[in-house]
């Protein structure tokens, strides 16, 4: 107790008085330990590198370290226009040089394999192992490979699911490319909890974007594990009116359950026993929290990370908080915008509990911008608390877009919708955006 | 009324059943297996009803739904019994509920051995959060109940559509799925194209919408009844249904579903023995 006491007044003391003045109070070891606490962040995504970033703003002598395999971290989030041909695959990547160079944390590019919760420790693929007095875990998602009879790692390699920006994508990217005017691409949609609500209805949009553009005779077919999705007035009356019959959606309950692929003849099969042949074929397995998570032991029978809605701190493991996709946060979707509004409130958790003060009551936000075509953007937004000890959404704070809106009303949404990308990209990576 | 309503309402249940807990604790020497019949089935009339006064055993029933539903219009409840389902020792039904539903009856399946395993999987609609129970009775007179809670939320993202409304009315869906090994019951899936209107919806002028909902389904192999089933208004629109069904010879499976109107519609397939 009176070395946590000590280590609360040392780090105010740190916070007033500077690094000098406090370590020279004490000497040895112990007490250097002491004096800097040390977090470490697992995961560079939207949520690892703004939990990082914002440990930072907020005391800047709390020790960060950023465990992250990619140089230049890919996003989700407008991974879709790529496809459409409306980015550059560079535009969506993202460094981490703010992170070193202005914020001081150090980041390091390789897999976390392991965590001791007990020792307070993470081990890293070079087996090197970190002592961490917070750890947060930003692990995003990771494929329920076989969930899906059939779609395994390999099968990914052929048809993939591009659900995690980078190779998936530009491989799908090709397969577009190389396939024949007139040909079918379909996309297998997961039922819910997955990353990104809208993201397989944009997924569509962007992909007729392309076909009306390079492939006009081409058409899509969305099967679905659900009977409706996010948007889906929206989405609907977008398709119709930009890409004609172009795109057709099968929900569950009209036999839309993909069960089993067969990725060397591109044919999937659904609940009832239907069987449709794609030219290329975009699977998007149902998921769960990224493997670190498991291996954290902060993982649920459900396979993602429950959390204490007020500080996102693991209900199972002390001292290990989680951020994004990886969580149970429900009403909160998964989404980036979510996990760089969680990740401030662990932040400012952390730095609380370090400095000895209580956590601040939290508050969250959420848009879901989707782009239907050039031009025409949709939104779905939400502030969330805690009510009764759960996250809820405050009644009346969010909302979507209208049904009816004149044409200039879906060019601004689309127009907000690239702002916010250059403004989050800004805040978590300090990088552009655009 | 607010969510807030509800949850005092439900902490102050919880108080109590703490304290009913307590006194069973208390009173343990007298009743030594009250524990097991514990259970949110004590405060449903319609459990109640079902259990009379035996006391539920709470082992061999399984449950098997998520524990977060970020969309109650269709989440997927799966109920399994163990028993031998030999014509001596079968189980004769099984019920599910959802306690805080506006009713609370999901779904009542009566069973024959034909079925060859007493297990079954739907999709049912859930208000809010709360607990959905599955009781079963046993040709011999056993009684077994489970339960398990459910947090039901409307997630950011997933505006709750109007699954209500489906283009193909009463088109139905089969799928009978060989057994992989010989001497076990086939897989059947079943489906009908179906709003299930509740009648707690208001139609665009303000009026309520009628109640129209398919109730009754039956499955039936070569005449002789399989299983006979209860659909009621917290079952999912385009009622869903997987069981099982064991033949001894090659024959046919007719399916029945009944509106509440009275309109009929029917399937059949083929199915062999494993």
């Amino acid at each position: 107790m009176a070395l946590l006491i000590n280590r609360r007044r040392a780090l105010t003391l740190l916070g007033a008085a500077g690094a000098g003045a406090a370590l020279a109070s004490w000497g040895g070891p112990r007490v250097a330990k002491a004096a800097a606490p040390h977090v470490v962040v697992i995961g560079g995504g939207f949520g690892g590198a703004t939990a990082a970033k914002y440990i930072k703003r907020r005391n800047p002598d709390i020790a960060v370290t950023l465990i992250e395999p990619a140089e230049r971290f890919y996003t989700c989030p407008f991974s879709n226009l790529y496809l459409g041909e409306l980015r550059e695959f560079e535009s969506i990547g993202h460094g981490y040089d703010e992170l070193r160079d202005t914020y001081g944390v150090t980041v390091l590019h390789t897999w976390a394999d392991g965590v001791d919760p007990d020792a307070k420790s993470v081990r890293t693929r070079n087996g090197e192992d970190i002592a961490y007095d917070k750890l947060v875990l930003s692990p995003g998602v990771d494929m329920q490979w076989g969930a899906i009879e059939g779609y395994d790692e390999g099968a990914a390699d052929k048809a993939p699911h591009a659900w995690k920006a980078g190779p998936q994508t530009r491989l799908l990217k090709s397969q577009l490319e190389a396939m024949e005017d007139g040909g079918l691409f379909i996309l297998a949609a997961p039922a819910n909890p997955y990353r990104c609500p809208p993201g397989p209805y944009e997924r569509v949009a962007m992909v007729a974007h392309y076909l009306k553009t390079h492939k006009p005779r081409s058409k899509i077919l969305l099967l679905d594990a659900k009977d409706s999705f996010s948007k889906q007035a929206l989405f609907i009356d977008g398709w119709e009116s930009q890409y004609g019959d172009m795109i057709e959606w099968v929900s569950l309950s009209n036999d839309g359950k993909v069960v089993r692929v067969d990725a060397d003849t591109l044919e999937v099969e659904t609940e009832f026993g239907t069987r449709h042949k794609a030219d290329v074929l975009n699977v998007v397995p149902p998921q769960k929290a990224g493997f670190i998570a498991e291996r954290a032991g902060v993982t649920d029978e459900s396979g993602w990370v429950p959390v204490k809605p007020a500080t996102f701190e693991s209900a199972l493991v002390d001292d290990i908080y989680v951020v994004g996709d990886a969580t149970v946060a429900a009403p909160m979707p998964k989404s980036g915008f979510c996990a760089n509004t969680q990740a401030k409130v662990v932040a400012a958790a952390i730095v609380a509990t370090l400095e000895g003060r209580e956590p601040p009551a939290p508050s969250w936000s959420n848009t879901c911008y989707s782009l239907i075509a050039p031009g025409y953007g949709i939104s779905v937004a939400g502030i969330y608390h805690v009510v009764d000890g759960k996250i809820a959404e405050v009644e009346g704070s969010g909302g979507v877009s209208p049904r009816e809106a004149p044409d200039a009303f879906r060019t601004r949404e689309a127009r907000y919708g690239a702002a916010w990308y250059a403004a989050i990209s800004n805040d978590t990576w300090g990088t552009a955006g655009k | 009324m607010t969510m807030h309503g509800r949850s005092l309402i439900r902490s102050v249940r919880r108080r109590d059943v703490l304290a009913a807990a307590a006194g069973l604790a208390a009173c343990a020497m007298l009743q030594p297996v009250g524990a097991l019949a514990a259970g949110p089935w004590q405060r449903l009339d319609a459990a109640r009803d079902l259990i009379g006064d035996t006391v539920p055993d709470t082992t061999g029933i399984r449950l098997d739904l998520p524990l977060v539903s970020e969309d109650g219009s269709a989440v997927s409840v799966a109920v399994t019994v163990d028993s031998p389902m030999t014509d001596d020792d079968f189980v004769q039904s099984i019920h599910l509920f959802a306690d805080r539903n506006p009713s609370p009856e999901i779904l009542a399946v009566e069973l024959t051995p034909r079925a060859g395993r007493a297990e079954l999987s739907t999709r049912v609609r859930l208000n809010e959060s709360q607990s959905v129970i599955a009781i079963a009775r046993t040709s011999r007179g056993r009684v077994l109940a489970t339960a398990r809670d459910i947090r039901v939320t409307i997630s950011g993202c997933l505006v709750r559509a109007d699954t209500y409304d489906s283009p193909a009315d009463l088109d139905t869906r089969v799928r009978v799925t060989a057994p992989a090994r010989a001497g076990e019951p086939a897989e059947v899936l079943t489906l009908i194209n179906h709003p299930m209107e509740t009648g707690l919806r208001l139609d665009e002028a303000g009026d309520p919408i009628p109640e129209r909902i398919i109730d009754r389904f039956e499955a039936r192999l070569n005449g002789e009844p399989v299983l006979r089933a209860r659909y009621y208004r917290s079952l999912a629109a385009n009622p869903f249904l997987r069981f099982h069904v064991a033949p001894e010879t090659p024959g046919t499976l007719a399916l029945t579903w009944t509106e509440d109107t009275g309109r009929i519609a029917e399937a059949e397939a083929r199915i062999r023995p494993g």
